[in-house]
């Protein structure tokens, strides 16, 4: 419970942190987003993790964004189901193939802008499976018109350069989910920042977190 | 023994925000110390020459120019304020009377002429003294102007503008060793540049992924090797270092070799990843090693050995207990820099409480000593620091939870040939030379 507390808040700091930095004189700093990022990810897994322990229902859990070959045990015994198919195409020098190989694996029919949507079964089906690693969130539709809308904002803008400099979906979400996060949360960061115009409802936090990470990562 | 010299800056604890000093670099001969600040500004320091009567101390460093290098822009297109903080300065070794330096900020690198003029031309026959065109007419002779002297002006005049080539944001820049070309580097890809070309740049690496979702590891600093034109390493926010031959491809993608030291599972903790980041690589001045900061520690590393550093240096160990504090003030994103002494048998670098700390690699003796105004009075010896990590503290140590997280010393740089350092705190430039005799 004190694990989950302590990670719950270390990842309503490093939300905090994020937007704070938008605000920042020079633009979001990709090497501060992406630590944040990684303190959120790890965070969210051992939130999730101190979560399963307690053998709650509704735990949702998201695919991975990084599968990083340095992540947390939990992370990799969950992994081993798929770990015999993966392991012909895991390791490379550069850290960038590792993330493909996997992904490539459990998406084969996707394509398009966002190859790393990965499937959405829920986890009930994977366990039973034994299969696809996919943790998703229980409340599939909302999340899948969340990833439209992220993924769109994506193909409108021709121009790389734009879409990095800018942020435009982590901006977009962060607006949208920010505020309702502070709500939800008991350990809210205490200097409140500026106030987000929408207003949406409440989530419950699993969701909305694993959104956020999402968000976050997606610059 | 180290002792202080002078101290330059404001003496206010009120500092404001464009004074705060961003980078320190002393010139190839040790002549010149230029800084760069907050506010764009550059301001660099001469040596006087050696006082052949006061031989106990080697000469003070006083004002010699100071000029806006960049100023605040505005990016349109991405609707993106681009600060004008001075990120690095490095010289030009001298080729004439004229000093060169590259200075640059987030997006721009510029190539500045600092020149001296100590005479002008006097007796035209056309003009008046103040420049006004005379009457004709009342020309009657002819004579020929000549040089006269006058009151020493140092002039600085940007050169080169080497501009629109990082869509990210600029955190190294360095002069290859053919003293024609440099590299910049930014979060994601590096540029090689040949000095007298502003309108192109060649990419020479491009870490950015495909889809920047799957973004893992940045680029935070790069340098060139000091004699091997053709080497270059660059540090990731993963701790590795790769280094790079440009003869092998045109894009070194493909490193030649890979530093990385396997992490101690012993420490793994929650903010490993952040803390492994490396902030700072400085290659010593034979080429044979090189040098990495990342926050807790100094590593240096032989270029013949890719799977771990031949010496560690522990900096700051007692800060590892306190990174969940450290995260939450923002301390544990701070960049230390580090420095080699001219014959490569010393490293520093800076820490907290405006501490900072020396290596000697042969007698593996460390010393912590601070930057202060209280030790002002020129040839004080500095007293050596200690934090006590835990326990009883004995008298004269400072306990961790005292330390000022404020006071931090990020930049320092030492004489390339002499035993005098330049050590920068927020605002103010202290330099402590060592006792000569």
């Amino acid at each position: 419970m004190e694990v989950q507390k302590e990670a719950q808040r270390i990842m309503t700091l490093s939300v905090w942190k994020m937007y704070h930095s938008r605000m920042q004189r020079g633009g979001l700093r990709l090497h501060r987003s992406l630590q944040l990022s990684l303190v959120m990810r790890s965070a969210r897994e051992l939130y999730l993790s101190a979560k399963v322990e307690v053998h709650e229902p509704e735990v949702s859990l998201q695919p991975a964004r990084f599968l990083d070959p340095r992540l947390h045990s939990r992370r990799e015994a969950e992994a081993e189901a798929e770990a015999a198919p993966l392991d012909g195409e895991q390791p490379s020098p550069e850290p960038m193939d590792t993330q493909e190989a996997p992904r490539a694996q459990e998406a084969p029919a996707r394509g398009g802008p966002c190859p790393a949507k990965v499937s959405r079964k829920r986890r009930s089906s994977n366990l039973s499976d034994g299969g696809d690693v996919g943790l998703v969130p229980s409340k599939k539709a909302r999340l899948e018109e969340e990833a439209a809308s992220l993924e769109i904002p994506d193909r409108l803008q021709p121009s790389p350069a734009q879409a990095e400099g800018a942020f435009p979906n982590l901006a977009r979400v962060l607006q949208r989910r920010f505020s309702g996060l502070l709500n939800c949360n008991p350990a809210a960061p205490p200097t409140a920042p500026p106030a987000c115009e929408a207003k949406p409802a409440c989530r419950p936090a699993d969701s909305m977190l694993n959104v956020l990470v999402r968000a976050v990562v997606a610059f | 023994m180290w002792c202080f010299s002078q101290v330059k800056g404001a003496v206010d604890d009120d500092v404001a925000e464009a004074d705060i000093i961003s980078t320190v670099e002393f010139n190839h001969s040790g002549e010149l110390l230029a800084t760069g600040d907050k506010g764009g500004r550059v301001v660099i320091f001469q040596q006087e020459q050696e006082n052949k009567i006061q031989s106990h101390s080697r000469g003070e460093y006083n004002v010699y120019s100071t000029f806006q290098s960049h100023e605040p822009e505005f990016d349109y297109l991405k609707s993106l304020e681009i600060e004008e903080k001075i990120n690095k300065i490095r010289w030009l070794p001298q080729k004439n009377a004229a000093q060169f330096l590259l200075s640059t900020n987030d997006k721009t690198i510029k190539l500045w002429k600092i020149s001296e003029r100590d005479k002008r031309p006097e007796g035209y026959n056309l003009k008046e003294e103040d420049g006004r065109y005379r009457d004709p007419t009342t020309v009657t002779t002819l004579r020929v102007p000549v040089f006269r002297p006058m009151d020493l002006m140092v002039e600085a005049s940007p050169r080169r503008i080497f501009a629109n080539a990082h869509t990210y944001h600029i955190n190294s820049i360095s002069i290859n060793s053919d003293y024609e070309t440099y590299l910049s580097a930014d979060d994601l890809r590096i540029n090689l540049w040949h000095l007298e070309i502003t309108d192109r740049s060649f990419n020479i690496v491009d870490i950015k992924p495909a889809n920047m979702e799957e973004l893992t590891e940045v680029i935070t600093a790069a340098e060139f090797h000091p004699n091997s034109c053709n080497t270059f390493v660059y540090s990731s926010s993963k701790g590795t270092i790769r280094l790079c031959d440009m003869r092998a491809s045109a894009l070194c993608d493909r490193h030649s070799k890979l530093f990385e030291e396997p992490e101690d599972p012993s420490n793994r903790s929650f903010f490993s990843e952040i803390i492994s980041s490396i902030s700072d690589v400085k290659f010593s001045h034979s080429g044979r090693y090189m040098m990495t900061r990342d926050y807790l520690s100094v590593k240096i590393w032989d270029l013949n050995m890719e799977n771990r550093p031949v010496e560690t240096y522990q900096v700051h160990e007692y800060l590892r207990s306190k990174l969940c504090s450290l995260y939450e003030n923002d301390c544990i994103f701070d960049k230390f820099e580090c420095c080699w002494n001219g014959s490569d048998s010393v490293v520093m670098t800076g820490s907290y409480n405006n501490f900072f700390r020396m290596f000697d690699r042969n007698t593996k003796r460390d010393i912590t000593l601070e930057a202060s105004r209280e030790n002002n009075k020129p040839r004080t010896v500095l007293k050596p620091r200690k934090v006590c990590a835990s326990g009883k503290r004995k008298k004269d140590e400072i306990s961790v939870d005292s330390l000022d997280f404020n006071k931090k010393i990020l930049h320092t740089a030492w004489h390339p040939k002499e035993n005098i350092i330049a050590v920068a705190t927020t605002n103010n430039l202290y330099i402590f030379q060592d006792k000569v005799n």
